[in-house]
């Protein structure tokens, strides 16, 4: 029973930081149909803001996560304009080749300026270290992401669902043409979907960053993990993400502690059977 | 392209077809030939581009010519590349008999995978190839007994081709040998992308609906083209065991399978020599780049991609191709 | 039949290396230079430069060496190979060096025997990778040689039962086999050993395992870099270390430039390992002042870097021994008589494996003028590499 309670609040905790970072993917892919390879590096980039301000400027968690996600908007915002208009309407080989480019620069330009190791973003004691719920202890840093992760997810459904702007976005997916004919300015709201996603990415890249630890390969290292929660999900579904999140966590958590010694191929071997069964996603939208 | 114009193009290869093939292959015998000659000291350096090669045809094969999304073809190299090694190291010394080893492997595992993968499409797909190449990682990975695990399959040393022709230190009977293996394929392939099957491959790219519409059964199709990939991909596999005598991890890699596509994008993926020009302008470019300047390599590779895609859509491929057609007299574009 | 002939002929008198003096002695290096694994590559340089700087860029004061640096990326035994072959036919080295990852040195192996070309590596660290070649001399460490002294510690500490947590490729198979070997040999027992897969991210389940199967301690082996940190800082957020389970590692676990991002947590972890960049000894502090003077920073050495400044005394005496000539077997019979002051401290190359022999420092995470250390407070003097017999 102690163990049973152990790795669902294990899952829960796992489940909860994909979510969190997968989500802008989600996002993006769902609205604007781009398969972005470049996620993991829009996280990293959050990531490396966190770092330098939380070491270097010395100032504290809640400022870093603040200024990582407004400085990841300013950096990356440019890529919109610039790369990412272009390739809305292409074919997925197209998205998954420009995105991956865009990915390898910034990897190479991460390494180049703060060098191959690893970087620390340092958690304020309230969060970090255990904390004894009586029947067995967790890492405190653990609740807090999964008190992040249901803030996340339920602002995201109130903006889709309660909020103007949710309305136009939605239209927007159904029927670019139609919407732009009845005022709705699509560009613009790309715009600001792209710049959400980014923000989702970096926060989810700050906070996660006490499970998944920044480094150049980080973009690299959990793109193949994000894409699967993703895909899995269903593209552009909150809750798809979320239940896709919480189900490969408990996966990926009850193979590790019943059968450690064959996790990872336990792992895969779920996610094919999965998408086997799902093809469109556990929550997917019927067109696309 | 519509049916129409496929007919067209059908009437128009009968006649070009098999002079233009002839030079082809004929070209690339003869400048693999002169690379020999004249970079006698980089057989290390040809011999992996040749194995490079087969694999980026082979991703053509279903990527270029059937339109399928993978990022996991690694799976079938690295099939023909551990069922080669393995088959070695037991005794079974021919290069011949391992070269058909490694493409027997490579054609069983196109043939799983491409059942696999062949089920769904889009995101799904691409997810699932990743998928299968992790899985066929990690399972590389736990067989230690067979594959040496992440120490590396070892003890790979084939005997002399026909007999005649030792493997030497200096890279040169592997990188013939190779080299006469793909002028082979190559011919092959060239006849397969114009037979009614490559050009019904191209149709189910184009328009899958109306492809079974006319009472074709796709996913049959689309899966025998997989097995001759695998097939192919199993022969650089097993070439690159025969010429490194160690067979690695990396061989079944996500990473080794996203290079590929960045190959056969950049030379253009809808055409044979576009995979061909693609792999030996990427390697060069990588081996001189990232001895010159490691750091950045990651960083220049990223922009060429970025400028692959937005200025070059057909891949370097397509320079050339817009030029013979000027010289044909602006005949339509038909990439081959 | 006839032009092969002739080309061979031609191709050979051009290629074979000459058993001539030479002014200038050529050493090709392979190594991860760019990649996830450019640290590595970033200290073999590093240690090389410095091994320069203190004892001359000529050998003898006459011999002129030059440095040609390849780069591997990662695992990759067909690159490596062919980025050797390159090396000594194009290039035309006399000596190899660096090789971070075994598989590139096993494909390397057989290349030098036809090419009469010695290989020094400064890192790869599978036992069986000198007996690929009578060629090869290696001056970095083995799994073995680093773990053997760590179930001696623990049985020291009176430690019963301990649980095994590796990460599932070669190098963490032999840590375990080292550990369980050794560790039952004194009287222990390990009733069970986690192979934790590669591409582990969340420890979580495995901390619950560990906790579960009521040992005293776990003794783990990760490769540095994000998943020590992640495996760490689980074993102590999860409440692990507060109940009193010891945690034991080898020095990957605690390597020097992860210390900073495991933070004051890490206080009081213990590891073995070969290096520590808190060795007290005047060799290590001229040896440190060097490498801060070259890269401006302490933050990204680790073992490489000495594995490296180690194989440079090697390649030099094999130098000095030959005279600048090409002469493998004597270079190499030289090396195996050699025993000299490393920064890691004594060390001497064994002859019958030729691999080196070296004291492994028993080491605790401590904070030294505010930053944090391995500092040494244990020597298991002379360490073989225990590592063939058993894996044969």
């Amino acid at each position: 029973m102690q163990t049973a309670f152990g790795i669902a609040l294990d899952a829960l905790a796992y489940g909860m930081v994909l979510f969190i970072i997968s989500i802008g993917l989600s996002v993006m892919l769902g609205l604007m149909r781009v398969v972005n390879l470049a996620h993991g590096a829009f996280a990293m980039v959050g990531g490396y803001f966190a770092s330098y301000v939380t070491g270097q400027l010395g100032f504290g968690y809640g400022v870093a996560i603040a200024i990582a996600v407004v400085m990841s908007i300013v950096v990356l915002f440019p890529l919109e304009v610039l790369l990412y208009r272009r390739i809305y309407a292409a074919s997925e080989l197209t998205q998954v080749l420009m995105t991956i480019g865009i990915t390898f620069v910034v990897i190479g330009l991460m390494n180049y300026a703060f060098g191959p190791t690893m970087k620390m973003i340092a958690v304020p004691d309230l969060i970090s270290g255990p904390v004894d719920l009586g029947i067995r202890s967790v890492p405190a840093h653990r609740l807090f992401v999964i008190v992040c992760g249901v803030v996340i997810a339920s602002g995201l459904w109130f903006m889709m669902e309660k909020t103007t702007f949710g309305i136009k976005l939605r239209a927007t997916v159904d029927n670019p043409a139609m919407a732009a004919a009845l005022g709705v300015r699509t560009e613009w709201i790309y715009a600001s979907t792209f710049a959400l996603a980014v923000a989702l990415g970096a926060f989810g890249g700050v906070v996660g960053a006490e499970i998944l630890p920044i480094e150049p390969y980080y973009a690299l290292r959990y793109m193949v993990t994000f894409l699967v929660v993703v895909s899995i999900g269903g593209a552009g579904s909150i809750l798809g993400a979320l239940v896709a999140s919480l189900g490969l966590g408990l996966i990926d958590t009850v193979g590790k502690y019943f059968i450690p010694n064959l996790g990872e191929f336990f792992f895969y071997f779920a996610v094919v059977i999965i998408v086997l069964v799902f093809p469109k996603g556990l929550l997917g939208r019927a067109h696309a | 392209m519509t049916s129409a114009s496929i007919a067209d193009s059908v009437k128009e290869k009968k006649t070009t077809a098999l002079s233009s093939d002839l030079i082809g292959t004929l070209a690339i015998a003869v400048l693999g030939g002169a690379a020999y000659v004249v970079f006698p000291d980089d057989l290390g350096l040809l011999t992996r581009i040749l194995a490079a090669a087969f694999f980026v045809l082979s991703l053509c094969l279903v990527t270029g010519i059937c339109g399928i999304a993978t990022l996991g073809h690694a799976v079938m190299y690295g099939a023909g590349a551990y069922a080669a090694g393995y088959f070695c190291v037991q005794g079974l010394t021919d290069p011949i008999a391992l070269i058909v080893v490694g493409a027997m492997a490579g054609a069983v595992m196109g043939a799983v995978s491409g059942a696999i993968i062949l089920r769904t499409s889009g995101l799904p797909q691409l997810v699932l190839s990743i998928a299968l190449v992790q899985l066929m990682h990690a399972a590389a990975n736990k067989a230690s007994s067979i594959t040496g695990g992440s120490d590396g399959l070892i003890g790979i040393s084939p005997a002399p081709v026909l007999g005649l022709f030792a493997f030497d230190f200096y890279g040169r009977t592997a990188y013939l040998f190779g080299l006469v293996l793909l002028v082979c394929v190559f011919a092959v392939l060239q006849r397969l992308v114009r037979s009614p099957f490559g050009l019904l491959c191209r149709g189910i790219m184009q328009d899958r609906v109306r492809v079974a519409a006319m009472g074709v059964s796709v996913y049959p199709v689309l899966i025998r083209m997989y097995t001759i990939s695998g097939a192919v991909a199993g022969i650089g596999g097993a070439l690159i065991a025969i010429a490194t005598g160690v067979v690695g991890l990396d061989s079944v890699s996500f990473a080794w399978s996203a290079e590929a596509l960045v190959m056969l994008v950049l030379g253009g993926a809808s055409s044979l020599y576009g995979a061909l020009i693609g792999t030996v302008v990427f390697m060069t470019f990588e081996h001189f780049v990232s001895a010159a300047s490691p750091f950045h390599w990651l960083a220049i590779v990223g922009a060429l991609l970025i400028a692959v895609v937005l200025f070059l859509p057909k891949g370097l491929q397509s320079f050339p191709a817009r030029f013979l057609v000027k010289l044909r007299g602006g005949r339509r574009d038909h990439s081959s | 039949m006839n032009w092969k002939g002739i080309f061979l002929a031609f191709a050979a008198a051009l290629m074979v290396p000459s058993g001539a003096s030479a002014d200038t002695i050529k050493v090709g290096i392979v190594g991860p230079f760019a990649g996830p694994f450019a640290l590595a590559g970033k200290n073999f340089k590093l240690g090389i430069d410095a091994y320069r700087a203190l004892n001359g860029e000529k050998v003898g004061g006459k011999i002129d060496v030059e440095f040609i640096y390849r780069d591997t990326g990662g695992p990759n035994p067909a690159k490596a190979k062919a980025l050797a072959q390159e090396l000594i036919v194009k290039d035309k080295v006399d000596y190899l060096g660096g090789v971070y990852f075994t598989p590139n040195a096993m494909a390397i192996a057989p290349l030098l025997e036809p090419s009469k070309t010695a290989l020094v590596v400064f890192n790869a660290a599978t036992s069986a990778i000198t007996q690929r070649s009578p060629y090869i001399v290696r001056t970095s460490f083995t799994m073995w040689q680093n773990t053997v002294p760590m179930a001696k510690v623990a049985s020291a500490m009176g430690l019963k039962k301990i649980i095994t947590t590796v990460t599932d490729y070669g190098p963490g198979i032999d840590a375990e086999k080292a550990f369980k070997k050794t560790f039952e040999s004194l009287g222990g027992s390990v009733p069970e050993s986690i192979r934790m897969p590669v591409k582990t991210t969340d420890f979580s389940p495995i901390m619950q395992r560990i906790r579960d199967s009521g040992a005293d301690a776990v003794f783990a082996f990760l490769p540095s870099g994000p998943p020590t940190l992640a495996y760490t800082k689980s074993f102590i957020d999860n409440g692990l270390r507060d109940q009193g389970i010891k945690l034991l590692t080898t020095g990957d676990v605690t390597h020097e430039p992860d210390l900073p991002a495991l933070g004051e947590r890490a206080l009081g972890i213990r590891s073995t390992y070969h290096y520590s960049l808190a060795h007290e000894s005047p060799e290590n502090e001229k040896f440190l002042a060097k490498v801060k003077e070259i890269a401006g920073t302490l933050d990204e050495v680790n073992m490489c870097a000495v594995g490296a400044f180690d194989g440079m005394h090697v390649i030099y005496k094999m130098i000095e021994a030959t005279d600048g000539k090409r002469d493998p077997d004597k270079a190499i019979a030289a090396a195996k008589s050699l025993d000299w002051k490393s920064p890691r401290g004594p060390v001497r190359i064994d002859p019958q494996t030729r691999h080196i022999r070296q004291n492994i420092y028993l080491r605790e995470v401590a904070k030294k003028n505010g930053k944090l250390i391995n500092k040494e407070i244990q020597i298991f003097a002379d360490q073989p590499d225990s590592g063939l017999a058993p894996t044969q």
